[in-house]
């Protein structure tokens, strides 16, 4: 009984050592006002833009830059229990583009309307400066921007004999003829809102409009329906994703599926990036458990969206803020970082990795390869999600989801949009 | 004759239900061993041959994992420690003493933990970061102790209760003090009601993850957990690799099954002299 | 059984033996609990944590959860899932428990081991793994079922509907939960005398009667507090059904009391319904477990 004593005793103590020097306590004091944290969010920068911020900030300021990666299922969490934390809140944040409105109007984010000139000023994407703006004051600015295309797989197509459409009618009709019982002519989920809202701004309608000082909901505003019902029919005749579905790994599909030599669907819609992983699969050279997937134009080819009367069709835009926190005790260093940020090199390193820079004026840094074109063309149509207080509350609530699956599912959709429009008014305005 | 075949059947089925429900875990560690490739395919692989480590060296790479094993380990000895002294002396109390509150206090043990915890994370984030505790073992340690006290004083309680008071006066009628006596013959007595409660207060912090996100916001600072959630977040740039997914699983599962196996031979005992007082 | 004791001599002596456990109960929970009782009564958003004023709307929130056909639906649902998976849970570990004490060393050793394994599972893995399982497209589940002649489960999407989805939230947390309710009740079991049950036997009792009349009675007090303790966890499960909706659907018909109370606060912001909620989960708890902790405190009495 002792020896088990002593030896719980011994234990606990090397523990206590253990959590002394496991704690990530820093020290506090004016010392380090130059080191600063940087919040970005999922995978999508680099490294290698990662190690330029840190090593141009070293140089400008001569303090330290930490960068810490958040999951995008977890960041709403922890942005707001320490955000509003002056001792622990991260100095400059990535904010998801859908969530800056919500967090703008909150307070969380420094006032840049001094620095808006110098950051970029017009030049920098306006949607993006919008939702990130409250009274005509720039709180959160754009970081980069997405886009989504279509791929499709040329040799489905040319076998069926169908061309590349040219407005979104014939684009639903291809779709509809490409399906077989075991191929989607257009792969979607059927809570896939964020693609599915295509087919909502391509006819005119909105998610929500402003209204005076408030923000309604719009589903059952006449374009809007149009577009749903037009979305409900090319899912029927369409797609065999399940209607639950919201998010599906985009390449997976469109890939030859390997135990029946053939894609799941024709055609997919998905963001820029996932063309690095569409192709003919093949050993990584560098570690011979991995497979590569090389892109082969002669199976795989992309475009856009084409809207109603040929042109490109509004998709949802991609892409993230980026905001100063206001309960920052580091205002001038992460100052120094945004400076940074916009600057040219970095704006066009962005680029040159696929990410739509902020600065228009950069955009040529994409290239112009199709993907680059494809991206350009896209997002230069490209629309965000309504700028509303309330807005991060609404998608949080899984609202949107559940709304395109029932329409999805082949509900009534004058109803449903009733419906829905009056449980999002509720969380809308924040 | 009859009693002996019964007795074989009913082996075969318990030997079935073991393999059925030893399963998930079988297929956790067979992934564990295949490249992703494999596991992408849509028609599953039941028996990993051919397979090799490569998994577990990828999710050991980059060293976070034994920065998150310390600071799972060092949280959860520490939870468990105290949790265990708090809730004995507690579950003494309520046991042993008739007191004035006794019974309030019982029904507050109760009630406190019907209280779900999704809702506390604010509040426990606001008082953790007011005493500079954040991203430190301490201000997670006590969260978790708080949290596991009222159970374990319940399962405590019915330990205590079940060794006779009488045995305590007869060695203090043989010149024994008071807590002479306790410690002498309770004491050990309660061993076995101890690990039952210990592996139940192991099993609670080695396994949470809301308050640990939330108290642990630098990547410094995590638990294992939170080290496993990062692998299975997907990004633009990489897809999940679930290969790795279930090496790091079985990573994070192999500390828990280790002490449970070297534990499990007091827990049976200790759950017999507990239980039927309940 | 209960303690005779020198009141006189220790009149302090309970109360300083619990002053480390109600100190940590207060540091740990006491601010939190008084957070979210106090909360509830506010209107607390997400500009309250950066600063705004707090308004007090006193009962407002119950009242507007009160008129919520969809809050209904959820308690509804959870009361449903956690009787069920509860009572599924105590019955399957009674029985395992029975066959534990029916069989000889090693085939029980076996059983007892296959348990522990996945009792001690971590949650989180243990849910990557089943999702894993059930995947529509390459899950060993559907394969499995597709052997069996006559029977097409490929592309088979279990969380496609609230049905399906359930049955499966509920096979895994029954999985999860079995072992302790097992080991629980075998402990119990290995204190049944033998004696008095091979008399019974000799007496002619059949195997039931030697059940219900000897051996339910003494493990009662086990059973009771096992499915006091299954009631309280299944009611407030979170985190098995978030994994699942996240592989699955966030619809709202997938939820029960602890997504719910998730989606209100942290991602939609609105701390203070969730708080109510939280408080209304606790009153359920409560009458749902009534009876047990009436008899529980007449039990004291004694």
């Amino acid at each position: 009984m002792k020896k088990r004593i002593v030896a719980v005793a011994a234990a606990t103590a090397a523990a206590l050592m253990l959590a002394g020097c496991a704690s990530g306590d820093d020290a506090s004091g004016g010392a380090d006002a130059k080191d600063i944290t940087l919040w970005l969010n999922g995978g999508d920068t680099p490294d290698a833009l990662r190690d330029f911020l840190k090593t141009e900030y070293a140089d400008a300021t001569g303090g330290t830059l930490t960068i810490e990666e958040q999951s995008w299922t977890d960041a709403l969490a922890k942005l707001t229990t320490a955000l509003p934390d002056a001792e622990n809140t991260p100095d400059v944040v990535e904010i998801g583009n859908t969530w800056a409105p919500t967090f703008t109007n909150a307070g969380a984010f420094t006032d840049l309307s001094d620095m808006y000139d110098e950051l970029g000023g017009d030049k920098l994407l306006p949607s993006f400066v919008e939702v990130g703006s409250v009274d005509d004051k720039q709180y959160a600015l754009p970081y980069y921007f997405g886009s989504r295309y279509m791929f499709y797989r040329k040799d489905v197509w040319e076998k069926a004999g169908i061309t590349v459409p040219t407005t979104l009618a014939e684009f639903n009709d291809a779709a509809a003829k490409l399906t077989t019982d075991g191929q989607s002519g257009f792969y979607i989920g059927g809570e896939d809102w964020r693609n599915g809202v295509s087919w909502i701004f391509a006819n005119g309608g909105e998610l929500a409009v402003k209204d005076g000082d408030d923000w309604k909901s719009s589903l059952s505003d006449p374009k809007t329906v149009e577009g749903l019902t037009q979305l409900q029919t090319l899912f029927a005749d369409a797609s065999l994703a399940p209607v639950t579905e919201a998010d599906s790994t985009p390449w997976v599909n469109i890939n030859n599926n390997e135990s029946t030599g053939a894609p799941e669907a024709a055609t997919i819609i998905a963001p820029g990036w996932a063309h690095w992983s569409i192709g003919d699969p093949s050993p990584d050279p560098k570690d011979a458990t991995k497979v590569v997937n090389t892109w082969n134009d002669a199976t795989f080819g992309t475009f856009v969206l084409p809207g109603i009367d040929g042109g490109v069709a509004p998709v949802f835009a991609g892409g993230s803020n980026i905001a100063i926190s206001a309960a920052s005790k580091k205002q001038d260093s992460a100052k120094a970082l945004m400076k940074i940020v916009f600057s040219e090199e970095y704006q066009k390193m962005l680029g040159e990795n696929g990410l739509g820079p902020a600065n228009l004026d950069y955009a040529s840094s994409l290239g112009d390869d199709q993907f680059a074109t494809a991206l350009i063309d896209s997002a230069a149509e490209s629309k965000l999600t309504p700028a509303a207080p309330g807005w991060a509350a609404v998608e949080g609530s899984g609202l949107l989801e559940e709304f395109f699956g029932k329409v999805n599912g082949g509900g009534d959709v004058e109803a449903l949009a009733e419906e829905y429009d009056k449980k999002i008014d509720e969380l809308i305005n924040g | 004759m009859r009693a002996r075949t019964a007795r074989t059947l009913w082996g075969a089925l318990a030997i079935a239900v073991a393999l059925v429900w030893v399963f998930p875990v079988y297929w956790m560690v067979n992934s564990s061993l295949l490249p992703n490739v494999t596991l992408q395919s849509f028609i599953p692989t039941f028996v990993p041959l051919g397979g090799s480590f490569g998994n577990f060296t990828a999710a050991l790479a980059d060293g976070e994992f034994y920065a998150a094993l310390g600071m799972s380990v060092s949280i959860t000895l520490i939870a468990v420690f105290f949790c265990l002294i708090f809730a004995f002396l507690g579950a003494v109390a309520i046991s042993r003493f008739r007191f004035r509150g006794r019974k309030s206090f019982v029904i507050a043990v109760l009630v406190v933990q019907m209280l779900p915890a999704e809702g506390l994370f604010i509040a426990q984030y606001k008082m953790v970061a007011s005493a500079h505790l954040l991203d430190s073992v301490v201000g997670v340690s006590i969260i978790y102790i708080a949290a596991v006290v009222p159970f374990t004083i319940w399962m405590l309680r019915g330990f205590v209760a079940g060794v006779p008071a009488d045995l305590e006066e007869a060695a203090m009628v043989d010149g024994l003090s008071r807590f002479g006596a306790f410690m002498r013959i309770t004491f050990p007595l309660l061993a076995p009601g101890l690990v039952a409660s210990g592996v139940y207060a192991f099993l609670q912090a080695w396994n949470e993850f809301t308050v640990a996100l939330v108290l642990l916001p630098s990547e410094s600072a995590q638990t294992l957990p939170l080290w496993l959630r990062g692998f299975v977040q997907a990004s633009a740039t990489r897809e999940t690799d679930w290969g790795q997914v279930m090496a790091a699983s079985t990573l994070v599962a192999v500390p828990v099954i280790v002490f449970f196996l070297i534990v499990q031979g007091r827990l049976t005992s200790g759950l017999v002299s507990g239980a039927v007082k309940g | 059984m209960t303690a005779t004791v020198d009141r006189r001599r220790s009149n302090r002596a309970p109360y300083l033996l619990l002053i480390p456990a109600v100190g940590i109960l207060l540091v740990g929970m006491g601010y939190p609990l008084v957070w979210q009782v106090v909360t509830s009564t506010q209107e607390y958003g997400l500009q309250q944590q950066f600063g705004k004023a707090a308004p007090f709307v006193f009962l407002d929130n119950y009242l507007e959860l009160a008129s919520k056909p969809a809050f209904w639906a959820v308690v509804a649902k959870s009361i449903a899932f956690c009787l069920v998976t509860a009572g599924l849970t105590l019955g399957v570990g009674v029985l395992l428990a029975l066959l534990m004490n029916a069989v000889g060393k090693a085939p029980r050793i076996i059983l007892q081991i296959s348990l522990l394994l996945a009792w001690s599972m971590p949650v989180v893995a243990a849910m990557t793994v089943w999702i894993w399982l059930f995947d529509r497209r390459r899950g060993a589940v559907n394969f499995l079922l597709d052997l069996v002649p006559g029977v097409d489960m490929n592309r088979f999407n279990w969380l496609e509907t609230p049905a399906t989805f359930f049955l499966v939230a509920s096979v895994i947390v029954i999985w999860m939960s079995v072992p302790f309710v097992a080991f629980s009740t075998f402990a119990g079991l290995t204190q049944v005398s033998d004696e008095v049950l091979e008399a019974a036997q000799l007496d002619g009792a059949t195997g039931r009667q030697r059940f219900f009349g000897i051996i339910l009675p003494m493990i009662k007090p086990v059973i009771a507090i096992v499915f006091l303790l299954q009631i309280i966890w299944d009611l407030r499960v979170f985190t098995q059904i978030t994994m699942l909706q996240d592989a699955g659907s966030k619809s709202s018909e997938f939820d029960l009391l602890g997504t719910y109370i998730y989606k209100l606060g942290t991602k939609s912001q609105d701390f203070g319904m969730a708080s109510a909620v939280s408080i209304l989960v606790l009153a359920i708890t409560i009458l749902l477990s009534w009876f047990y902790i009436r008899s529980l405190l007449k039990e004291d009495e004694q």
